[in-house]
């Protein structure tokens, strides 16, 4: 059984999550805008958006911490806000490390199994299984201090799923984890969706969101602008069109940016990286290297690749993409 | 219900483990209490005994036969540590630099119906001037009370339209008498009895044992209660408030555990006062319990009422440190209440402090039955249970 099968056949099961026209305001300040989301058995959903986009509301309203002001949030056709028993298929993996830093691995999920209602039989059994699955076996009875940063995240992620929940929340699980850290983390998320948990994250890193996430979720201003499968999302958006990367050598003066404007490039989050679209790809690069030489703007490399999501992001924050 | 108690049960473990983890923590938490203890008891022990040892700086400027033996009488005597100065001034400047507790300068010749001696002392030493007075009447009485008996010979003198040959004769050869035999009398008003002979001393280890203990708990108990602030700032709290459990079970655990912490504390803190002082803790183990259980439960509710009332850790780190300092200082776990004024001392009932204390003095000093502390058991119970239900209500309230 592969993932891609797992997936395919969620779109048919009993979603795990419903949210229906969601909206919830904070003395008068609207922080969600009528929001729809559903999620069905082992498939991973990222929520993106800027800050103070209304993610965090919609994670509380989810985890039953607020209830909306109108519209229905169900988690396995219960309300969260009103029914505990809603809340115990629930895991949330918050952005901090949530443990106790003087306990071991081991310790921390047997606590944790213990709040989570795990009867007191079956609690070695299952810590064992949240250690497996979050290949954390081997940093059992290690306190948690003394961990890594990959295997804290992992730990982290063992005591949301001891009590085996069927919708997974996991808040920016990748801050201040390095890459290989990340790729350890990317398996177990996926390997939880094989097992048929919903896992709804919400992430910055759009790299991984891109990589991992079956859907994804634009979430602006409280409202869910754009929805859909990460790679189909792209094609829509940019069609045929290449991302040219144009690394400067040096910071530029006002002359040479409004050249490279000129060109069409726009400046990244560095200010030596100019990017731009283009339906010619490599070709398009050539003739660009050739004229910002000749203006003495010498690139230090330019790069050409496939749109990802980062630039889809920068679409939509920007309010250049229609919802 | 024991689902419950499980979860109850993982946090208490949560608690125990992470305290044994930190070493310094558990040392600050059970070596502390009995260590201050001692140095508190070892310090005011003395202070309402008979062995406060007064510095004395002592000028003769009389110079007199009876003013030398005076000083002389004073420098030998047990009673205060008395070090001649050569002048008044010289008294002053030692007094003034605190090489001496209190001055005397004898300025006149004893015996005289004047004012023959100078007391000098620093005011914010007050109990020094009194006491140098009481100390040098004391040596006045017992090592020449031939002085005594000729000053008042010659302040009645006046009144009595003066002595014949005879009875001047008389007196001196009395004074002679007892100035070859001091009697040792001091010829004044009073005899002193000894409350509960048996106990000298006690009364104040006991009050020490009783301050440091409420003390330590509620000190402990703001420490541990701190968690609860660290476990929303990681995470923990909205961990638990997406399940089931919510923080019911981390505030009831921390509770137990910080009743627990107090009575280790308590048996740590009187265990010591029984083996180096003899207060008999163990002969009313039945009453000590539930006071040390009482003031436990007290000193946890209140630390974790007030560490729910706080946002951030900083903000529960000050609250903390003022209200331990403030109570402890107006309860008397710092200086004794029978020391302070009268408004202060009702003020201490608004302590666990000064409730505490008392309910062990009554136990441990006065043999005081249950209609002894029985008000001050439920006085602690209600004000730690009603500090754990604002914990409750207050952790609630984190779900929104």
């Amino acid at each position: 059984m592969t993932a891609k099968s797992d997936s395919r056949d969620s779109t048919v099961a009993a979603p795990v999550l419903t949210v229906n026209g969601a909206v919830h305001a904070y003395g008068g300040k609207p922080a969600l805008r009528g929001v729809d989301l559903v999620l069905r058995p082992g498939e991973i959903y990222a929520l993106l958006g800027p800050n103070g986009a209304g993610k965090t509301t919609l994670i509380r309203a989810i985890c039953g911490r607020i209830r909306p002001d109108e519209g229905v949030v169900l988690v396995k056709g219960r309300d969260p806000s009103r029914v505990a028993g809603a809340r115990s298929g629930l895991g949330l993996v918050p952005q901090e490390i949530a443990l106790y830093p003087n306990l071991t691995v081991a310790e921390n999920i047997q606590t944790f199994a213990a709040l989570a209602d795990v009867p007191r039989a079956g609690v070695e059994t299952a810590v064992r299984r949240a250690l497996e699955l979050t290949r954390t076996v081997d940093r059992a009875h290690v306190p948690i201090k003394h961990l890594s940063g990959g295997y804290k995240r992992r730990a982290n992620i063992a005591a949301a799923i001891v009590h085996e929940p069927s919708l997974l929340i996991l808040d920016e699980p990748t801050v201040g984890v390095d890459i290989d850290a990340r790729e350890g983390l990317d398996a177990v998320i996926r390997g939880l969706r094989d097992l048929g948990v919903a896992v709804l994250m919400t992430t910055h890193d759009l790299d991984q969101a891109g990589a991992l996430a079956d859907r994804v979720g634009f979430l602006r201003e409280g409202q869910l602008v754009l929805e859909g499968e990460p790679r189909a999302l792209i094609t829509e958006a940019f069609g045929e069109q290449m991302e040219i990367l144009v690394q400067l050598a040096e910071e530029i003066d006002t002359a040479g940016e409004i050249r490279l404007a000129a060109e069409g490039l726009e400046r990244t989050r560095r200010s030596t990286v100019w990017t731009r679209l283009d339906i010619d790809g490599y070709a398009a690069a050539g003739r660009l290297d050739k004229r910002l030489r000749k203006a003495g703007l010498t690139p230090r490399e330019i790069r050409v690749r496939e749109p990802s999501l980062a630039n889809l992001f920068t679409l939509v924050a920007d309010r250049k993409l229609a919802a | 219900m024991t689902q419950s108690l499980w979860k109850i049960a993982a946090m208490v473990r949560v608690m125990a483990l992470d305290l044994w983890r930190d070493r310094g923590a558990l040392l600050m938490t059970f070596l502390l209490p009995p260590l201050v203890f001692l140095i508190f008891s070892s310090v005011f022990a003395g202070t309402t005994g008979d062995n406060i040892q007064l510095k004395l700086a002592v000028a003769d400027t009389a110079r007199t036969t009876d003013s030398g033996r005076l000083a002389a009488a004073l420098v030998r005597s047990h009673e205060v540590r008395a070090e001649a100065a050569p002048t008044a001034d010289e008294v002053r400047r030692r007094v003034k630099s605190g090489q001496a507790d209190a001055g005397l300068v004898i300025r006149a010749d004893p015996a005289s119906a004047d004012k023959p001696f100078l007391i000098i002392a620093d005011p914010s030493r007050a109990v020094a001037a009194p006491l140098a007075q009481a100390r040098v009447q004391q040596v006045l009485a017992s090592a020449l009370p031939d002085v005594t008996l000729r000053r008042t010979i010659t302040q009645l003198e006046p009144a009595l339209g003066g002595f014949t040959d005879e009875q001047i004769e008389n007196a001196d050869s009395a004074a002679a008498l007892m100035r070859d035999d001091p009697s040792g009398d001091d010829g004044g008003f009073f005899e002193r009895e000894a409350v509960k002979d048996a106990k000298v001393g006690g009364g104040v280890i006991a009050y020490y044992a009783g301050a440091v203990m409420i003390l330590f708990a509620l000190f402990s108990a703001m420490q541990g209660a701190l968690g609860l602030v660290d476990e929303q700032s990681t995470g923990v709290a909205d961990r638990l408030l997406a399940g089931t459990a919510g923080m019911g079970p981390v505030v009831s655990g921390k509770f137990l555990f910080l009743v627990g912490q107090g009575l280790i504390q308590a048996l740590l803190i009187f265990a010591t006062a029984q083996v180096v002082y003899g207060v008999a803790v163990i002969q009313h183990a039945m009453l000590w319990l539930p006071t040390t259980l009482a003031a436990s439960a007290c000193a946890a509710g209140v630390a974790l009422g007030l560490v729910s009332m706080c946002r951030t850790r900083d903000q529960a780190q000050m609250l903390s440190t003022f209200v331990i300092l403030v109570l402890a200082a107006i309860g008397g776990s710092m200086v004794p209440r029978f020391l302070m004024p009268p408004w202060l001392q009702t003020a201490g009932w608004f302590t666990p402090h000064a409730w505490t204390i008392e309910a062990y003095q009554a136990i441990l000093w006065r043999d005081a039955g249950i209609s002894g502390v029985y008000k001050a058991w439920c006085v602690l119970t209600i004000v730690g249970l009603f500090g754990l239900v604002v914990a409750h209500v207050l952790a609630r309230r984190l779900r929104r």
